[in-house]
């Protein structure tokens, strides 16, 4: 019998290792799991700023972290989505919501219809329907609520984050729970047998502890002692290996969206935060210098900080759970954030973790199932980033032709061919975008299938659509009443 | 679109039957000819068929009134199966349709039960399950729909008589326009260019052209396999039985709300109560045991009155290597056998159709990319309850047969194999969004298998022991109650859906 699991040790300081260390110490405070930070201070690869999933919101809840007085302490702001800009020509446009789309219509979902609309050449316009569109160009925001009108609750949203002030955040959170935190640099990692016996500190000071989470970012400080370079990469499809992000001044009125503007390069994105802004650039080297990339986005957004470069390696590791080290966060996917998805990653490794928390030291069969399940997340995440660049028009520059070439991965050429030839999407097990974050993608880009299967076009031919008229003014009315955005922001206890 | 897309459906049949009624309640009239051919010198292997609660969905999917097609196919309610010596001689256990207790903190409820078992005061996983509760005395209500309701707790399917569901189903396929033909396929014509089935040639020297064509010809797949040559893939190395042997016989005692499968020395019976008889059968393995004896030992262990001779049946377990091949789609056994240990026929066939409906997109010249996504799609289903089904035969502890020593000690598919290793180590189930079999199916097999894991969850230690105590008394004392309040199935049944005398001679 091998002994049981009593301490975790986590390398890294910033945002990913203090949210694990809180997670995982609020689990198991019942068995008095000793959890300690080795706080290495922020990584080079630690954003500025950062725009979640609505997932986020769940862990907060377990956590017990009110989320009015965590924005109204980081200067968090709200968002329903992101609104992309250039992506297919200088002039186009389309937004990607959280939530439903229409309603259904003699049971086949809405996006089914907005399709055959397009396809028989009478188009709608995607965002008339959806309650988070409209408020979202309209500037204004509220929670959604459960009420008589399903409408209020049709949405979900995302939060902006400044990442420091939420790492401190949750800093402050983990170490009241009872976390330990170390503040050093690591000196050296001590193996024993394949395993992680000790980190060595540079005062010789050694940490041991039973399991190691290694949240230290790109460098993989420990898990590249441990598991090597186990790298599955992914720059065929995602050719951006640089980012650089600034502070900048604050946007006057944001409304609650993530903003992202294509250009020959890349693609710029600015995010509001309460007191300010956070704008960067994810673009590739082989396209463009860093020097040209910083006056790029200095003309794109008025920058209050130095802005700082960092590089991106566009990949996973197959086995992120090693022995008895677990990679979480940019040390086991290195994915471009243009779908929200940075901080989901480390709550679904984090997650999956704790479900499969080892019952001795010796924990084989829980690896196999933590890198099955991570790793097939982090293939549909890359999957549905790489559609951004594969599905409808492109841009014709250079670059844009670069990220035409290679096959798509084979998970994501089935999806869309199906999707083509008759509009449906079938989804995997571990996936985090749903049918309808597919259909606002596919749609919002005009990737339309060839034709439509015939039991939604026997569904929708007879379909009274005169009530969608009353949906769309119901919308618009509700949009209207809800507050600005800000106006909600400041109003958070 | 300019023409309608011309289905030809060769077989009746339960497949048959039931392709044609969902393609004719699916597509509108404009865009669909479907015609049904089948031969009354072919017999269908109907017998007393158990089903799963999936089967509702299709149901209202295309328009079926449940109460109407129970009474006019004798059909009973159906709980859960029964297993009978399959880890043991002596053993029993129940599958149910529905979850065992209730979640609490976000952990699944068997872990707690697997720390109250480990500390030696575990009551019976079974007093946790209202359909098991209700199955072991006897009881049916329909489910609740408020889904805070312990009654809501629970699915139901149904037992019916397989030949009546197909006539059933043939009515409600003619008065939608599905035109029967009667006569046996003689020939099939392929298109030179493609090798695409252009037409089949009867008896009567008529010739049937189509764009579609549905095999539901049974194990031979007469266009699937004799015309298209699309090969079959194996697996009776994890599933050795290879015959079956059926014979109804007289009720005897209350119906059951449940099917019954009891392992034998070289396979297992079921017992499957209707509301005029009781379907018996013998899935046995030609290897380990002769048709002569198998028969013998079916008809010296039915509990009424024999009625009828009995009937044989031979099948290899497999599936068909591409299910969608050209313009075929083979439904049924055409398309694979998984043995009914777990009712899964009927299922397959559902799913089948159902998920050609969803795809198809135009009436002719199909796409080769939706056909690729359909084979994946199904070859997952079939895959799916294939690992299930070999987990009842390799879990077990018998050695009184060779049967069961060659299953207990054979080789298991990959996929399988981890995910026992995962639940023997620490009691956790491997789910998936698509495909059959929830949580609750696996630990019922599991356990029921004496599948014991030396672990749980730690999560499951955080609430206090008195907590959990009271907490775990209170359910087993609800579901105690509320089977208590329920009615027999007898009595459920005679007020519910009674068979009239029309129907049983239909």
């Amino acid at each position: 019998m091998n002994a049981a699991v009593r301490s975790v040790a986590i390398v890294g300081g910033g945002t990913t290792a203090w949210l694990c260390a809180t997670a995982l110490k609020r689990a198991f405070l019942h068995r008095g799991l000793d959890v300690l930070v080795l706080d290495l201070g922020r990584s080079a690869d630690d954003p500025l700023g950062r725009w979640t999933l609505p997932s986020l919101r769940s862990i907060h809840t377990l956590l017990g972290i009110k989320e009015g007085d965590l924005i109204r302490r980081t200067g968090a702001t709200f968002r329903l989505g992101t609104e992309h800009r250039s992506w297919q020509g200088d002039a186009s446009r389309f937004v990607q919501m959280h939530g439903e789309l229409g309603i259904e219509i003699n049971g086949a979902p809405f996006e089914k219809y907005l399709a055959l609309r397009t396809l028989s050449g009478r188009p709608e316009d995607i965002e008339d329907y959806s309650l988070a569109a409209v408020a979202a160009r309209t500037g204004k925001f509220a929670r959604p609520t459960e009420s008589q009108n399903a409408l209020t609750s049709s949405f979900t949203y995302g939060l902006h984050l400044d990442d420091s002030a939420y790492c401190e955040y949750l800093r402050e959170y983990a170490q009241r729970l009872g976390v330990r935190r170390v503040n050093s640099q690591l000196h050296d990692v001590l193996l024993k047998d394949g395993n992680v016996n000790a980190l060595v500190l540079p005062n010789g000071e050694r940490i041991h502890a039973d399991y190691f989470l290694d949240c230290s970012g790109q460098q993989a400080l420990v898990m590249n002692r441990v598991g090597g370079s186990d790298r599955q990469d992914w720059s065929a499809w995602l050719r951006n290996d640089r980012m650089v992000s600034t502070r900048a001044f604050a946007i006057d009125d944001p409304p609650a969206v993530t903003r992202t503007d294509a250009t020959d390069i890349g693609w710029l994105w600015r995010i509001p935060l309460a007191h300010s802004s956070v704008a960067g650039y994810i673009y590739s080297s082989e396209f463009c210098n860093d020097n040209e990339a910083i006056r790029q986005l200095r003309q794109y957004a008025p920058c209050i900080s130095e802005p700082m470069v960092c590089h991106l390696r566009q990949s996973r590791r197959t086995r992120p759970w090693t022995r008895n080290c677990i990679a979480i966060g940019s040390s086991a996917v290195e994915l471009e954030p243009l779908v929200g998805a940075d901080l989901h990653i480390v709550q679904l490794g984090i997650a999956t973790l704790i479900e499969l928390f080892p019952l001795d030291t010796h924990a084989a069969v829980e690896a196999t199932e933590y890198n099955r399940i991570i790793g097939e997340h982090a293939d549909a995440l890359r999957d549905f980033t790489v559609a951004h660049y594969r599905t409808g028009a492109g841009r014709s520059a250079d670059y844009w032709r670069a990220m035409q070439t290679e096959p798509l991965p084979p998970s994501l050429a089935d999806k869309l061919d199906l999707y083509r030839a008759n509009g449906h999407i079938v989804l995997r097990d571990h996936e985090t975008f749903e049918t309808a974050d597919w259909a606002w993608l596919l749609l919002g880009r005009h990737c339309l299938p060839d034709a439509l299967g015939l039991h939604v076009r026997a569904k929708l031919t007879d379909a009274a659509v005169s009530h969608l008229t009353k949906l769309r003014i119901a919308i618009e009315q509700l949009a209207g009443s809800m507050p600005r955005h800000m106006d909600y922001v400041r109003q958070q206890r | 679109m300019s023409q309608p897309l011309n289905v030809v459906i060769v077989g009746g049949g339960t497949a048959g039957w039931m392709a044609a009624a969902a393609l004719s309640a699916a597509l509108a009239p404009q865009h669909r000819r479907v015609r049904l051919i089948e031969s009354a010198e072919i017999g269908t292997v109907g017998v007393g068929e158990a089903t799963l609660p999936h089967l509702r969905m299709f149901n209202r999917r295309i328009g079926i009134d449940e109460r109407d097609l129970m009474a006019k196919t004798q059909a009973t309610f159906k709980l859960g199966i029964e297993f009978v010596d399959w880890a043991r001689i002596g053993d029993s256990y129940i599958h149910p349709f529905g979850a065992y207790g209730s979640r609490m903190a976000g952990v699944p409820f068997h872990q707690y039960w697997l720390r109250q078992r480990k500390h030696g005061h575990a009551a019976p996983l079974e007093a946790y399950s209202l359909p098991i509760v209700a199955a072991r005395h006897g009881k049916f209500v329909l489910p609740a729909d408020d889904p805070a309701a312990l009654l809501s707790s629970f699915g139901y399917a149904f037992q019916f008589d397989a030949s009546l569901y197909a006539a059933y189903l043939r009515d409600f396929a003619e008065r939608r326009g599905v035109v029967r033909t009667e006569g046996k396929v003689v020939d099939v014509k392929l298109r030179g260019t493609d090798g695409w089935i252009e037409s089949i040639k009867l008896a009567d020297g008529s010739v049937i052209a189509g764009d579609l064509f549905i095999d539901c010809s049974g194990f031979r797949g007469l266009l699937i396999e004799q015309a298209l040559h699309t090969g079959y893939e194996e697996w009776t190395h994890w599933l050795p039985c290879d015959r079956a042997v059926a014979v109804p016989s007289r009720n005897v005692g209350p119906l059951t709300p449940y099917t019954r499968a009891t392992a034998r020395e070289a396979g297992w019976q079921w017992r499957i109560p209707l509301q005029h008889r009781t379907g018996n059968g013998y899935v046995y393995s030609s290897h380990f045991i002769s048709d002569d004896a198998a028969a013998q030992k079916l008809l010296s262990r039915l509990d009424g009155e024999v009625l009828g001779t009995p009937r044989f049946l031979s099948f290899v377990a497999g599936r068909r290597r591409k299910t969608w091949n050209k313009n075929c789609v083979a439904v049924g056994l055409a398309g694979g056998f998984l043995e009914p240990l777990e009712s899964t026929s009927i299922y397959l066939i559902q799913i089948a159709i159902t998920t050609l409906i969803d795809y198809l997109a135009a009436t002719s010249g199909f796409d080769a990319r939706i056909v690729d996504a359909y084979n994946r799609w199904i070859d997952m289903e079939y895959d799916r309850v294939r690992d299930f089904l070999i987990l009842h035969y390799h879990a077990n502890q018998r050695e009184d047969s060779p049967l069961w020593n060659h299953c207990r000690t054979m080789e298991l598919p990959d996929t399988l194999a981890h995910r026992l290793e995962l639940f023997r180590h620490r009691g956790r189930v491997i789910t998936y969004k698509d495909g059959l079999f929830l949580e609750a199916s696996w630990l019922a097999v599991y356990f029921g298998q004496r599948v014991m894991p030396t672990g749980y969850d730690s999560l499951a230690d955080a609430m206090g022991a008195a907590e959990l105590d009271r907490r775990t008394r209170t359910m087993r004392e609800q579901i105690e109650q509320t089977v208590a309040h329920m009615p027999t199935h007898d009595r459920f049944l005679s007020t519910y859906c009674p068979a009239n005398s029309e129907a049983a001679h239909a």
